[in-house]
């Protein structure tokens, strides 16, 4: 079954960022600071944002259900402390600007204790039928961590078609500088197999393969070890794969691990595939076993301009302005706050912008950083030197993408498959020129999208 | 806590690469070319280099000046510009012409277009044909190198009889090859004279080695991709190697053909310009076949005994068609509609 696989497998082109994890990996996961008051955003994850299901001055207990919601595609939101809820607001919103959130006032502002988990000597997941592990990950809000977001409850449930034959779990951790999950890897381990067995008896998949780029040894390590004390039945490996960014893209893992190929605008459950991150797979056996909504999370708090980096479990809510304070405050150099890894992550206006369950990072980049990144340096003309399209994961020409959208000429956008971008960031991180290539395709992604749904701007 | 935050689209690093860095990496790769000239053609390659360099330059801060644009010597490819051209031209050639032909090259090949990025065809390459075209003798003289004639003529001396001149290998093989007896021996003696540069030509084509060198460098800092060259020379080695094999008596071998004229310094230097070169690898191989086949039609059957720039000229007005045959088609696929 294994035979096709080879070890030190990767997907085309890509590109090399330095890594710069060593300012965290060796961070034990730490209980994060105590927070007075948390900010629980709505709308959380792709798909439609949840309903407020409590009111203004309401009492709420620790995980009691504070965001319901109807939808399929959609995932409730919970308290992750006890207190009073201050307000119904909008509050800055990574990606979206400004969102509706629930603003908890904690009756009693402790620093979180991490989650004990021992996984039970009877652990046999056969035991727990398909629906049951759905609708306990919907439950408990589960939704992607790595940062799409899309809830788990979807990703996994068992009667879509076509089957799902293999399981792929991300263990990339591509970007550079996040290393929340590796310390995952490294110190839940039982616990992220216990998920991601569960996973596996709710979508069915025959296979299962764990991914982890060769820069993290010691989670190969620790993955295959806890697969062998488990017993597996050998349908279960560990991938070390070549470390190259995007790896942790789902297309680019699934090329990289399957050697297949997503369909251009499809998902990976078009080919019987379903990929899920590493963080997600211990919050899925934390849903399922305890019964634990998802209420904290692991983030790296990092970045040469941070005085303290490290990998903090955290409320969901938490403002980042607390968690770079908890860390020892920002030096002088520090120009931009990233939710996220420096690649793909969302730079950040508002220090009040709350941790949402798809945020692993805060990156702090120092003024030299960015100055050496576009956004300080002068943009020139494209020589057409190609580089994007040496290093463009998905084949595209991003830099005729970009000029159509410059132009404002989207249909010649389209025509060059504006929409197959998976904004990894490669194409702006190689241009000798310094275009913000990326930019304009998103850019030019969110008018195409306005445009078909007549959408005001 | 933080008083000004940058906010911008991700990603938040880059790679130090810059266009001026890439230009320099060009200009270096060129260096072993103009240290071969230097030593063949000693002061005149010096000077015809630094007068290209220099109007080029100039003229680009002037076309800024009254296109009200901020200034963009900064990239140094105007540097490289007036470098490539130089290296083009004929050792003996006047220093006011190549100061023309700078001019032109800037004017009307690349600021007309609105400036790097922008311009269709080679700047240097149009510089040249409107050298070509403008002073047609000039740009057929070719002094041979001093080392092979101690009495080059001094630059003060305006008196052109004496200059010593030789035809090109190719110009050679052109007229002289119908005299098989001489042929066959002087062919080998000039095969060995093109591979070292000992020979009459532009300043910075002669030399195969320094070429190659400086080729090399390019291919190893990755600013150039092996697609054009392997191209380019692969299509005219193939080209030649038909004639050879229909007529060996009426054509040189083809090893020939790869060492001598400006197609090995076509290929590495001017071919491979990122801006007037198709963007896709397909398109990039397509190109350079085309490159080296007009190259060598021109050779075998036309007038002129080198073809090089305008083969480059007639590729370089085709690339936006190329661009648009060899569209690149996502990793995934055609999405269905």
């Amino acid at each position: 079954m294994t035979d096709d696989l080879k070890d030190g497998c990767t997907f085309s082109r890509g590109v090399h960022p330095p890594e710069s994890k060593h300012l965290t990996e060796d961070r034990p996961i730490e209980p994060g600071p105590a927070v007075g008051e948390l900010s629980i955003l709505l709308s959380q994850h792709i798909g439609a944002p949840c309903q407020a299901a409590v009111m203004k001055g309401d009492l709420v207990e620790a995980g009691q259900r504070i965001g319901e919601c109807q939808a399929f595609v959609c995932a409730p939101a919970h308290a992750p402390v006890a207190g009073k809820v201050k307000e119904l607001a909008l509050k800055p919103h990574p990606v979206l600007g400004r969102c509706q959130a629930i603003t908890i006032e904690a009756q009693d502002p402790t620093p979180p204790s991490l989650p004990s988990f021992d996984l039970p000597a009877d652990f046999d997941p056969a035991r727990y039928k398909p629906d049951e592990i759905c609708e306990a990950v919907r439950d408990a809000g589960l939704v992607g961590m790595g940062g799409a977001g899309f809830p788990t409850s979807v990703k996994i449930q068992p009667d879509a078609k076509p089957p799902k034959h293999t399981l792929l779990v991300n263990g990339c951790e591509c970007e550079p500088y996040i290393t929340c999950d590796y310390r995952i890897m490294l110190e839940w381990t039982d616990q992220v197999l216990a998920g991601i067995r569960l996973a596996q008896r709710a979508c069915g998949a025959s296979k299962v393969f764990i991914g982890i780029e060769d820069n993290k040894p010691k989670a190969i390590e620790a993955m295959s070890a806890a697969i062998a004390r488990a017993g597996s039945t050998g349908d279960i490996r560990v991938v070390p794969l070549q470390t190259k960014y995007p790896q942790g893209g789902e297309r680019q893992l699934i090329n990289a691990v399957l050697g297949r190929t997503v369909p251009t605008g499809g998902i990976p459950p078009m080919i019987g595939v379903v990929v899920i991150n590493v963080a997600t797979a211990a919050a899925i056996a934390d849903a399922v076993l305890y019964n634990r909504p998802l209420t904290h999370r692991v983030v790296t708090v990092t970045g040469e301009a941070i005085a303290r980096p490290g990998n903090y479990y955290v409320p969901i809510g938490t403002p980042v302005e607390a968690l770079i304070e908890f860390c020892g405050g920002v030096t002088e150099k520090s120009a931009k706050v990233v939710m996220g890894g420096p690649m793909m992550g969302l730079a950040i206006a508002d220090l009040t912008t709350p941790i949402t369950k798809t945020g692993g990072a805060v990156t702090v980049l120092t003024r030299h950083q960015i100055g050496q990144a576009k956004f300080e340096r002068r943009q020139t003309a494209c020589i057409r030197c190609g580089r994007c399209l040496e290093v463009c994961p998905e084949n595209l020409n991003p830099t005729r993408i970009a000029h159509a959208v410059k132009s404002n000429l989207l249909d010649v956008a389209e025509s060059h498959f504006i929409g197959a971008c998976i904004e990894c960031g490669c194409c702006s991180y190689v241009c000798p020129a310094n275009i913000e290539l990326t930019g304009y395709i998103k850019t030019g992604k969110i008018f195409l999208a306005r445009q078909r749904k007549k959408m005001p701007a | 806590m933080l008083k000004d935050i940058t906010v911008s689209f991700a990603p938040h690093i880059s790679q130090p690469l810059s266009t001026r860095r890439v230009m320099i990496d060009v200009a270096v790769g060129l260096l072993p070319a103009m240290a071969v000239a230097g030593i063949y053609f000693r002061i005149h390659a010096l000077l015809l280099i630094g007068t290209c360099v220099i109007w080029c330059a100039a003229t680009e801060w002037v076309c800024n000046q009254i296109r009200r644009k901020p200034n963009s010597l900064g990239d140094f490819s105007a540097v490289v510009t007036g470098i490539i051209l130089a290296l083009s031209l004929p050792p003996g050639l006047k220093l006011w012409a190549a100061a023309i032909g700078s001019v032109v090259s800037i004017v009307v090949g690349k600021m007309a277009f609105g400036g790097l990025g922008a311009n269709v065809f080679n700047p240097a390459m149009v510089g040249r044909a409107f050298l070509t075209a403008s002073f047609g003798v000039m740009m057929t003289t070719w002094t041979v190198p001093a080392s092979i004639d101690a009495g080059m003529p001094e630059l003060s001396s305006d008196d052109t009889v004496d200059t010593r001149t030789q035809a090109t290998p190719l110009a050679w093989s052109k007229t002289a090859i119908k005299d098989k007896d001489e042929a066959k021996t002087y062919s080998s003696r000039l095969l060995f004279s093109t591979v070292t540069g000992e020979v009459a030509g532009s300043l910075g084509e002669t030399s195969a080695i320094a070429i190659l060198l400086g080729g090399a460098y390019l291919l190893w800092r990755k600013t150039i991709g092996f697609h054009i060259p392997a191209a380019v020379l692969g299509s005219a080695f193939v080209a030649a190697a038909i004639a050879y094999l229909v007529n060996a008596d009426a054509y040189v071998q083809p090893f020939f053909h790869l060492t001598s004229g400006a197609l090995l310094f076509g290929a590495f230097f001017i071919a491979t310009d990122p801006v007037t070169a198709p963007l896709t690898r397909r398109g990039m191989w397509l190109f350079g076949i085309g490159v080296g086949t007009v190259t060598m039609v021109i050779r075998i059957l036309g007038e002129y005994p080198e073809g090089m720039m305008f083969a480059v000229l007639l590729m370089n007005a085709v690339t936006p068609l190329i661009d648009r045959l060899c569209k690149r088609i996502p990793a995934g696929g055609r999405p269905h509609a």
